[in-house]
């Protein structure tokens, strides 16, 4: 694994070149047109795990709520290109800024809370979404939902077949790895992590740690809503039960699975998690059944998840020195 | 001889209870510009609980704390950072899983400025905090002899290293005040040496340091005034050499009827 | 006012059932130091365990709730091994997380095995309805089932502080909530009486979740996330770890939801709930409790 990443960190550019061509001719060169569509789902649920990885895996904080600022963002979308006509590329970042308030909504009353109470507000702010989405009939459609969402304009190409749509995906997910690697690299990203490891050593030095948490959230809140936005063209139609505990869960599992505190983490879970529940569709209950194994395998095995930070507390908190000379380089691994 | 300089930092009056407990009872005390000094005390004489209070990791029941003259009674861990001033913590507070130079860069974190805009775009000030937090945690590191172990993973290092980066993480600050909250302890008598030799330097270089220490040694060859308290309070302030005569002192540690231990010469 | 009236007994009936769960809830996390997401799949269990008995054996009240007991216990056992005993010493998030996967394991385990379909559950106790007079012209109706329910919980919450404060076992779960290496220094089995705890709070979770399925005449496998939700909210109610408190929030719970019902449908009424439980983790994070059962 190291031998590849030194292999990585020294052609970088030319790596992320030939990565991006790759990238580019998957949906030409896939033999079936469904497998288009799961490449689409994995691009886009792996941008949406990755702006919940942000919250989970760099703050310290567990949201359990990422599906009601999906919802906000595919909402938007959805009401306000079939009622005023707006175009799609508008709405993306309005989505998002739009998301990332209510994300600063919800922060707030988390921000003296801890651990589970803090997950079970994200969880009520997004079931109260979920049944705002549901109720709120003039402007979400109510149970029925919204129909025949416009489809994006992208330089005349037809993007209703999910092999140009995938494009709109993969421009969004590289975007979002981007300029999140670059917040991460930064004052803000490095207060996010040391918030993360000791939250009291961070306030000793001066991080401002209520700022910081509410900043994460709205900074994930946003990516969410942006996903969400390119999420409600591309099925169509968007109704509430699209947006329950249940999906916030499967995204939950990706980054689970996949890996928290890195950025790669969420692509591995999106997945592995996509693949199977596109595969192991006839399963039903059963996939279910597989991804909670796989949730608990995980936290028994590598906490962290399979591409997960393992020099992070969110390996399991525990230091296993080698038996080697003072001071030298040695290994985190989960207790 | 009477000092007319303005203390430091300035503590009158203080009193922490935790519900019926008195932790720590009408402590006064001052501390000068450029001075090593010290707290000393038998365990569970509130001296831990004291430094909580002047870095504001609790509000004190009663009396004020005052920094160069500002009351700050009551102020956050964070805004006190703010106001350079730095603590380090008894049980280790290290970002265990973070390197070492990842360490100190956090407490770069008020000497900088950029925030999320700046973050995305790469702007100047970016740039500049970005050279500013490596330029000034590789400094810190080389100068006390660290910086080969820049990369290692904080958990890693002995206690007595992993102490040393804690200490390096609050210079980052630019402190004006560095409290440190028994930094030997669990070291054994050369790592203590070392680190007594070191605050010393830092005294040297003109920081104005605060060592809680239960190493007797330590305490009397390093500060310049030190501060006694027993059960929560004050029993004496002075310099080391009217510590060692102080009777209160004496039967606060060593009980009635022993006079002068080995530690006291 | 007589409505009004009627409305109440059901709020304390139900809220007698919640209490139970809340009871229930509170003793794992004060005696395992965690919180739990699967609770309502631990009452699920219970339900069907004690239903298979109705199936089997036919309707046969104190067995099937003796079976509800056992079923959770049993489950409790694995959870315990599964999501907490390793992770005493883990940042908290991980046994989360684990609890989050076994709610979702069990959920659909047990919606394979039984189906999507809701049961009916019918007959169990008679349908007799009793007719109070209090006063001139006012009189209530108490169902037999609400009696008997009521009674249930009673003896239940009895039974425990009879054991908490008797029996040796009791005394041990109390000292591990508090201080678990104190207990251990004392000669505790630490492991073994958390586990204990656990499975006597899941058991609880279970006799709840039976008197639910016979109260609401039917049983699905779907309905027991909301419970879940609601033996936290009364947990919360009580500071977490307060066995009294926990109870009586679950009572309030009951009570507010049966007078509430009038006046608004039932999807906001979960919007009202997760409301006021944000609203009052905020302002008053320890509910009723006088001081912070802060485990989390």
């Amino acid at each position: 694994m190291s031998k590849v990443k030194e292999l990585f960190n020294k052609y970088q550019a030319l790596a992320y070149v030939v990565l991006l061509a790759l990238l580019c001719a998957v949906p030409f060169i896939l033999p079936k047109a469904v497998y288009v569509r799961y490449a689409c789902n994995i691009l886009m649920y792996a941008t949406l795990a990755g702006s919940l990885n942000i919250i989970n895996g760099y703050s310290g904080q567990t949201c359990l709520g990422q599906a009601g600022f999906f919802a906000i963002g595919a909402y938007t979308m959805a009401a306000l290109s079939t009622k005023f006509g707006i175009s799609f590329w508008l709405l993306l970042p309005f989505a998002g800024i739009l998301a990332a308030f209510v994300g600063f909504l919800v922060s707030l009353p988390t921000l003296k809370l801890k651990g589970i109470y803090l997950s079970i507000v994200t969880l009520g702010a997004s079931e109260i979404i979920r049944i705002i989405a549901q109720t709120w009939t003039p402007v979400t459609g109510g149970a029925m939902g919204i129909k025949q969402i416009p489809y994006p304009e992208l330089f005349g190409l037809d993007t209703f077949r999910p092999k140009y749509y995938y494009f709109i995906f993969l421009v969004i997910g590289v975007v979002f790895l981007f300029v999140t690697k670059r917040v991460l690299n930064s004052r803000v990203g490095r207060s996010w992590i040391a918030i993360r490891e000791d939250e009291i050593a961070a306030k000793s030095l001066g991080v401002q740690t209520s700022f910081y948490k509410s900043l994460n959230f709205m900074y994930g809140a946003f990516w969410a809503g942006v996903v969400g936005c390119a999420y409600a063209p591309f099925v169509n139609y968007i109704e509430a039960s699209q947006f329950s505990t249940d999906t916030g869960f499967n995204v939950l599992a990706m980054i689970v699975i996949g890996g928290q505190g890195t950025l790669i983490g969420p692509i591995v879970g999106s997945t592995i998690v996509t693949l199977l529940t596109e595969t192991l569709r006839f399963l039903e209950s059963w996939r279910y059944v597989i991804y909670a194994v796989l949730i608990i395998a995980m936290m028994w095995l590598r906490p962290q998840g399979i591409a997960g930070a393992s020099r992070s507390i969110l390996a399991g908190g525990k230091i296993k020195r080698k038996k080697q000379a003072e001071g030298a380089e040695g290994s985190a691994t989960n207790g | 001889m009477a000092d007319t300089r303005k203390p430091l930092l300035e503590a009158k009056g203080i009193c922490k209870y935790f519900g019926g407990l008195k932790a720590v009872e009408e402590v006064d005390m001052q501390i000068m510009q450029g001075e090593i000094f010290g707290i000393i005390g038998p365990n569970g004489a509130g001296k831990t609980t004291f430094f909580n209070v002047c870095t504001g990791i609790y509000p004190p029941t009663k009396g004020k704390i005052f920094f160069e003259g500002e009351d700050i009674t009551g102020i956050s861990p964070e805004k006190a950072a703010q106001k350079r001033i730095a603590r380090t913590f008894q049980n280790l507070q290290l970002f265990k899983f973070m390197t070492v130079l990842d360490n100190v860069k956090i407490g770069c974190h008020i000497k900088t400025s950029s925030n999320l805009f700046d973050a995305i775009v790469h702007t100047k000030k970016y740039r500049r905090d970005e050279e500013y937090a490596i330029e000034k945690s590789l400094d810190i590191l080389r100068s006390i002899d660290l910086y080969e172990y820049r990369d290692t993973m904080a958990g890693n290092l002995s206690y007595g290293m992993q102490r040393k980066v804690e200490i390096a993480r609050a210079l980052a600050l630019d402190p004006k005040i560095l409290l440190l909250d028994e930094p030997a302890a669990g070291m054994n008598p050369p790592e203590t040496r070392s680190l007594m030799e070191f605050i010393k330097m830092l005294n040297k270089e003109g920081y104005t340091i605060t060592v809680i220490e239960h190493d007797m040694k330590f305490v009397m060859n390093s500060c310049d005034r030190i501060l006694v308290l027993n059960f929560g309070e004050k029993i004496f302030e002075g310099t080391p050499d009217e510590v060692k005569v102080n009777k209160e002192v004496q039967s606060a540690y060593f009980g009635r009827g022993l006079v002068a231990g080995e530690a006291l010469k | 006012m007589e409505y009004f009236l009627n409305q109440l007994v059901n709020g304390l009936c139900q809220g007698a059932i919640y209490a139970l769960m809340a009871i229930g809830y509170s003793v794992i996390v004060g005696v395992v130091g965690m919180v739990t997401f699967t609770y309502g799949e631990i009452m699920m269990i219970g339900a069907f365990g004690a239903y298979y008995v109705f199936q089997f054996i036919g309707i046969n009240l104190p067995v099937a709730l003796l079976a509800a007991f056992a079923s959770s216990f049993l489950l409790g056992i694995i959870v315990y091994k599964l999501c907490y005993e390793r992770f005493f010493n883990a940042p908290r998030h991980i046994s989360l997380l684990c609890t989050i996967g076994f709610s979702m394991l069990i959920k659909n385990l047990v919606q394979i095995v039984f189906g999507p379909e809701t049961k009916p559950v019918l007959n169990i106790i008679d349908n007799r309805t009793f007719t109070i007079p209090l006063g001139s012209a006012i009189s209530i109706d108490l169902k037999l089932l609400q009696i008997v329910v009521m009674i249930l919980v009673v003896v239940l919450a009895v039974t425990l502080t009879l054991f908490f404060n008797r029996t040796k076992s009791g005394i041990a779960l109390r000292a591990v909530s508090q201080n678990k290496d104190a207990a251990y220094l004392m000669g505790i089995n630490v492991k073994r009486t958390a586990m204990l705890g656990n499975c006597i709070g899941c058991g609880f979770g279970g006799v709840a979740g039976i008197l639910l399925a016979i109260y609401y005449y039917s049983i699905s496998t779907t309905t027991w996330g909301g419970f879940s939700m609601k033996a936290f909210s009364a947990s919360v109610l009580g500071g977490l770890v307060d066995l009294r408190m926990s109870a009586l929030g679950g009572l309030c719970i009951g009570i507010v939801e049966n007078l509430g019902i009038t006046i608004s449908s039932a999807t906001f009424r979960d919007v009202f709930a997760f409301g006021f439980l944000i609203i009052m983790l905020v302002l008053r994070p320890q509910g009723f409790a006088s001081k912070k059962g802060s485990r989390v």
